[in-house]
């Protein structure tokens, strides 16, 4: 896909989710619209190897959203892409039904989420089984940045590092905000490039919302060495404005004006 | 009592070496935690184990991630550091996937007596207890040990296996692992309840009071799931029953048959003993450890003694 259709998919996926969030009262929709270029760059632009047809095929490429809270944007995307039936994508927010989290149960997804800090383990285990089974697969994961303060990660990254998972993929949506408060350049963030260097993976630094920039780091860890850990730089609430680089569109949910606010600014931009 | 010349690590290590090289798909992480009868499992499988260091929360995440893609997983540290240390880890990456990783946990009790407080076994049995599709086994002898590598290696699911250290007597054979518990000593209206170590001490107890204690013994070797017919089989025919566990008061052994008797509305009296619910800051021998519980030979004679004659 072209990166003029990923960006139209993109706002197209930006819309499910409002109409999602809308029709449930439910919402995260700040750190989801983070999130949905790099989801929409790995499933539309042949980043991921996967078979819409088989959820659990073998060589297929793992992936774990570990910001699993941003799993609205996945729904649409596999709803999009056949992977979900029409029953299933409706039944977000109603009881028993599609919910805040993943869980395996649901097709495609390779490991449950809810509980941060565990996917660069989980990811090394499965990158590690890829390479004692001579498997070509590759594991990606998607994190947010403020995943990088439980300790685990850490011990984690070391393990990587030590056993040279080159199969392995972090993205970090660094979209500078949590749940309260912004997360700066100093203390965790001082010096990321030098300490991941250190402890012996890649470190790459991209607009996280530039689908030039997305594809061409993510052709650049197609080929690699070490473990991977991308830092991309995006916008919480990312296409609409006045929810963008905003604390309260962490899980706040739109009045009607704002709808329609909203609804207008992705048509314009699609 | 005849005791058994074969080290309780020695059996279930060399059931986990046997386990290794039947399937090349079952993987060995230590936490920087070694074992005389491991050297060999090193050796002849390199490739099928790793010392991840002292990271317990990564050995946990790297095992599932592991076992996600088609692994067979045992993880092996101190009991207190496998288990609370990344409850978190084995609660969501572990349980809630399902997933066929073993958590064998050595260090139970006061085992590693001289290591001070921070290295006893005594509120992983509770913290395991609250993890659903956890299977947690507590190996009496050298059988039940080895046998718990077979038993979590076919069920394919989370299992934490508790483990002591040393000679223990025959307890268990080959056929009645699966079963999960054994009655050691004929039921009584007064009957003795205990698990892993605690078997053998009260058994030698017993032993050494002959006539003068009227009492049965049950080893509960599969904590959970508790086999149902334990209930009718040993709960609903005891008058009194006695919990002895290295382990706290709270959560463990006493606790569970607690919850059995009131699940079951039975009218069987209980009398829990257990280590007590203290911040304990001493250093001693196991018995002197077990002594400040009420729980050293001598304490436990006069208790049970008291009991009958009560």
């Amino acid at each position: 896909m072209q990166v003029k259709s990923l960006q139209k998919k993109a706002a197209w996926v930006r819309n499910e989710v409002l109409d999602a969030i809308v029709k449930s009262g439910k919402s995260h929709i700040g750190g989801t619209y983070s999130a949905t270029d790099l989801l929409v760059a790995l499933y539309y632009g042949k980043i991921l190897k996967f078979r819409t047809d088989q959820p659990k095929w073998k060589d297929r490429d793992r992936f774990i959203l570990s910001k699993g809270h941003a799993c609205t944007a996945l729904y649409a995307i596999f709803y999009d892409l056949g992977m979900f039936s029409k029953k299933l994508y409706d039944s977000y927010g109603k009881d028993g039904g599609l919910g805040g989290q993943l869980e395996v149960y649901l097709p495609f997804i390779d490991f449950n989420t809810g509980s941060i800090g565990h996917s660069i383990g989980v990811a090394s285990g499965m990158a590690l089984a890829a390479k004692m089974n001579k498997k070509k697969f590759r594991v990606f994961t998607i994190i947010g940045d403020s995943e990088l303060y439980e300790g685990s990660i850490w011990e984690s990254i070391i393990f990587a590092g030590i056993k040279e998972l080159n199969n392995l993929v972090v993205i970090v949506d660094r979209n500078r905000l949590m749940v309260t408060e912004e997360i700066g350049d100093d203390g965790l963030y001082k010096d990321m490039k030098t300490k991941i260097e250190k402890f012996g993976w890649n470190y790459y630094e991209f607009d996280g919302h530039d689908f030039n920039q997305i594809l061409a780091t993510f052709q650049k860890v197609a080929k690699s060495d070490k473990p991977n850990l991308l830092i991309a730089n995006t916008i919480k609430g990312k296409g609409i404005s006045f929810m963008e680089n905003n604390v309260k569109w962490h899980n706040a949910v739109p009045s009607i004006e704002e709808i329609t606010k909203a609804k207008q600014e992705l048509l314009n931009e699609n | 009592m005849k005791i058994d010349p074969l080290d309780i690590r020695d059996a279930i290590f060399d059931e986990v070496y046997k386990t290794a090289k039947k399937d090349k798909n079952f993987i060995f992480i230590a936490d920087d935690m070694d074992a005389f009868s491991l050297q060999k499992f090193k050796k002849d499988f390199p490739n099928q184990y790793i010392n991840i260091g002292v990271a317990e929360q990564n050995m946990i995440d790297v095992a599932s991630g592991l076992a996600a893609c088609g692994k067979k997983v045992c993880c092996f540290g101190i009991c207190s550091y496998v288990t609370t240390r990344c409850f978190e880890q084995i609660k969501f990456s572990v349980c809630s996937m399902n997933l066929p990783v073993t958590i064998i946990g050595i260090g139970a009790g006061f085992s590693f007596n001289f290591d001070g407080p921070t290295h006893s076994g005594l509120i992983d049995l509770a913290a395991m207890r609250l993890l659903p599709k956890m299977t947690i086994l507590n190996p009496a002898d050298a059988k039940s040990a080895s046998s718990s590598i077979s038993i979590a290696y076919n069920n394919s699911t989370p299992h934490y296996i508790r483990l002591d250290k040393g000679t223990f007597p025959k307890f268990y054979q080959s056929k009645d692992t699966q079963k999960g518990f054994k009655i050691i000593k004929t039921l009584k209206k007064q009957n003795i309840i205990t698990t892993g170590f605690m078997t053998y001490k009260v058994a030698q107890i017993l032993e050494d009071l002959g006539d003068k204690a009227n009492f049965g013994l049950v080893d509960i070797f599969r904590i959970k799931p508790i086999n149902p017919s334990f209930v009718a089989n040993v709960l609903k025919k005891s008058q009194t029953i006695i919990s002895i566990e290295e382990n706290s008061v709270i959560g463990g052994l006493g606790s569970l048959i607690s919850d059995l008797i009131n699940q079951n509305s039975l009218v069987t009296k209980l009398k829990i003993m257990g280590v007590k619910d203290h911040q304990f800051d001493q250093f001693g021998s196991r018995e002197w450890l077990l002594k400040q519980s009420g729980l050293d030979n001598i304490s436990i004679k006069k208790t049970l003694l008291k009991l009958q004659n009560d």
